[in-house]
């Protein structure tokens, strides 16, 4: 394969140096599975120049900063569901959560004699208080990110007494990350691109967000530390074996697809023992496949190969093209989720899908290139090459064109004054995006 | 579309399945020493937030109701229903409607006090606060509150009947049920029952 190198890493300041040999000699370069590979010098990831945070202080520009920090949603369900776009953020339960006062370590520390019972035991616990995937994951350096980037969590803060301690001394404490994700919901995602699908990605944000404040607070009573807005989620995704890394940019699960919440992960000292990265075919796949790529709107996502970037080899996602598009949409939907959407790997968690998963990842090397054509085959022929369900649910209803007025509720007798009164068809409306960004935003490949 | 048929689910998987787990105890029963880890706690000190300015366009009140029970069952509720609440002219502020939400409880939260065994309020509290943040922002009051006479409103609202404890015993779950707290709501509703 051939491999770019799109950008050679340098230190941005004295305390993120890249990892130098004595630093490999004691953290040594973890294996990721096959769709991520540590190559190089790696800079760790500065949280204060990651979209969000340059989007707030208004660098991206006027209607970037607008969308975020200046937009209410027309849609009463994203006002409480999403994040930035609510009326009173007190409406608004991810910023209630982290927002509260952190708890304190319980000085009352539970023994814990076996830690693979304690890793067992772990998991079962997010997953009763409503997670869908758990990982645990052996912590290494080039995951954290830059000590005095500052700590991130999205509406919150994360702020601690190791907040000045340097990626090597968080590592050399808190040897495991716990990383509990939520799946969006497979039904309302189809309808993506609409305020339905919105209600998919951001529930199951929420939801997330409640288990990992909750298992960090369980944690805190073990007599344990749990460190948040340390771990880039990705990483701690696929080095904890929730899934690989996508063409998309997106970890995808074996069970879930690419349809899965992972919130800011829990960087921990509680006596674990760490899964492995798992291999469920999804290298193979996107090198074939390409589904993503041709369907996103703004041509973010590469058709070419892996590109070696800031010391990491993976398939390397335009974020800023793929940020853009979102203030002229925002009446409309808040979230894409294009490529999330037509993932072949996205689908129910039924057995169906498991066991062709399961052949993937049971499938020698070599055979896997004729399987992906089979199993893409057969996706593009059954789901489409781009989703267009009409979806209702609840009074939304996807077939409806943005803008226009219409209640298609069965049995409704309320009096919409100057709505239309029926709208037909079993095809959902997808704005033409393509063909429009196809005029401004050049392709790569 | 592929039909999608489920995963198999074995009722007898229930608690039992814990019984090689030994911090499963300490995660069910053990009270924390700081609130403050609980989540629990975060929601329940919140302020409500307000309501909408402008009130979002509806449909009949059946439909309505219909559209707030499927909400809350998407936010995780067993069962929903809403109750019509008597008028008390002593209180300053009246709700026409109350909706009561229930979910599941392997272990009863009155007495499993550790994080394990308050799940349930927790994901109660998840549903209740969610779903009256998006009736404000639909232009209308609501509020939650622990509600004393919650069991009775839940049977009123048909989701059981009262044992002799006066505890509700659903059809689906028994006793082994909690019922988060009331919402209370000016929304127009039909109330069931």
């Amino acid at each position: 394969m051939a491999l770019t190198a799109e950008k050679v890493a340098q230190p941005f300041n004295s305390s993120t140096e890249p990892n130098h040999a004595p630093v490999e000699t004691e953290f040594p370069v973890p294996y990721l599975g096959r769709t991520v590979k540590i190559v190089g010098p790696h800079v760790n990831v500065d949280m204060n120049q990651s979209p969000h945070p340059k989007n707030s202080r208004g660098e991206l520009g006027k209607p970037l900063f607008n969308w975020y920090r200046n937009t209410v949603s027309q849609d009463p369900l994203t006002r409480v569901s999403a994040p930035n776009h609510f009326a009173d953020r007190r409406n608004f339960l991810v910023n209630v959560i982290n927002r509260s006062s952190n708890g304190k370590v319980n000085p009352r520390t539970v023994t814990v004699d076996d830690p693979a019972a304690m890793a067992r035991h772990i998991k079962t616990v997010a997953l009763y208080m409503g997670a869908d995937v758990v990982g645990i994951a052996k912590v290494h350096p080039s995951f954290l990110y830059a000590a005095g980037g500052g700590r991130y969590v999205q509406d919150g803060t994360a702020k601690d007494e190791y907040q000045s301690n340097s990626p090597e001394e968080l590592v050399r404490r808190f040897p495991y990350i716990i990383q509990a994700a939520t799946a969006w919901d497979y039904n309302k995602l189809q309808a993506h691109r609409h305020h339905i699908g919105d209600a998919a990605y951001h529930v199951s944000q929420m939801k997330g967000v409640m288990v990992l404040k909750a298992l960090e607070g369980y944690i805190k009573e073990l007599g344990y530390t749990a460190l948040r807005g340390v771990v880039t989620p990705q990483a701690a995704g696929v080095a904890g074996g929730i899934g690989e890394l996508g063409r998309n940019g997106l970890v995808i699960n074996k069970n879930f697809g690419a349809r899965v919440h992972m919130p800011d992960p829990i960087l921990t000292d509680l006596p674990l023992v760490a899964d492995e990265p798992v291999d469920i075919g999804v290298e193979d796949f996107c090198k074939i496949c390409r589904k993503c790529a041709n369907t996103c709107p703004t041509n973010s996502i590469p058709f070419g190969d892996k590109v070696v970037f800031n010391g990491i080899e993976k398939y390397k996602i335009n974020w800023l093209t793929c940020y853009k598009l979102r203030p002229y949409v925002h009446e409309h939907w808040g979230s894409c989720l294009t490529c999330a959407a037509v993932c072949p790997f996205t689908k129910p968690n039924v057995w169906w899908h498991n066991l062709a998963t399961w052949a993937l990842h049971t499938c020698p090397y070599a055979a896997r290139p004729a399987l992906v054509h089979a199993l893409k085959w057969i996706d593009d022929k059954f789901w489409g090459v781009t989703r267009t369900n009409r979806v209702r649910w609840l009074g939304y209803d996807s077939g409806i064109k943005p803008g226009d007025q219409a209640c298609t509720v069965a049995g409704c007798t309320a009096s919409h004054e100057g709505k239309a009164s029926s709208v037909s068809g079993d095809m959902g409306y997808y704005a033409p995006l393509k063909e429009n960004t196809n005029r401004f935003v050049k392709r790569d490949g | 579309m592929a039909s999608q048929l489920g995963p198999l689910k074995f009722p007898w998987f229930g608690k039992e399945s814990h019984k090689n787990d030994p911090y499963w105890d300490f995660f069910i029963n053990m009270p924390p020493a700081d609130l403050a880890n609980t989540v629990t706690e975060m929601i329940r000190k919140a302020p409500d937030g307000n309501v909408f300015p402008t009130r979002a366009e509806l449909h009949t009140p059946e439909i309505t109701s219909s559209h707030v029970k499927g909400m809350a069952e998407y936010f995780g509720a067993e069962l929903v229903g809403i109750a019509k609440l008597p008028s008390n002219a002593s209180q300053a502020e009246t709700y026409p409607f109350g909706i009561i939400c229930v979910v599941h409880a392997d272990y009863d939260p009155r007495t499993a006090l550790g994080i394990g065994g308050q799940v349930p309020v927790q994901n109660g509290l998840f549903i209740t606060f969610v779903l009256s943040a998006w009736i404000r922002e639909l232009g209308f009051r609501a509020g939650t509150a622990p509600e004393p006479d919650a069991d009775k409103l839940a049977a009123a609202a048909g989701l059981g009947t009262l044992n002799g404890e006066g505890r509700l015993v659903t059809a689906k779950f028994g006793a082994n049920v909690h019922i988060a707290d009331v919402i209370r709501t000016d929304l127009p509703l039909a109330a069931d029952g």
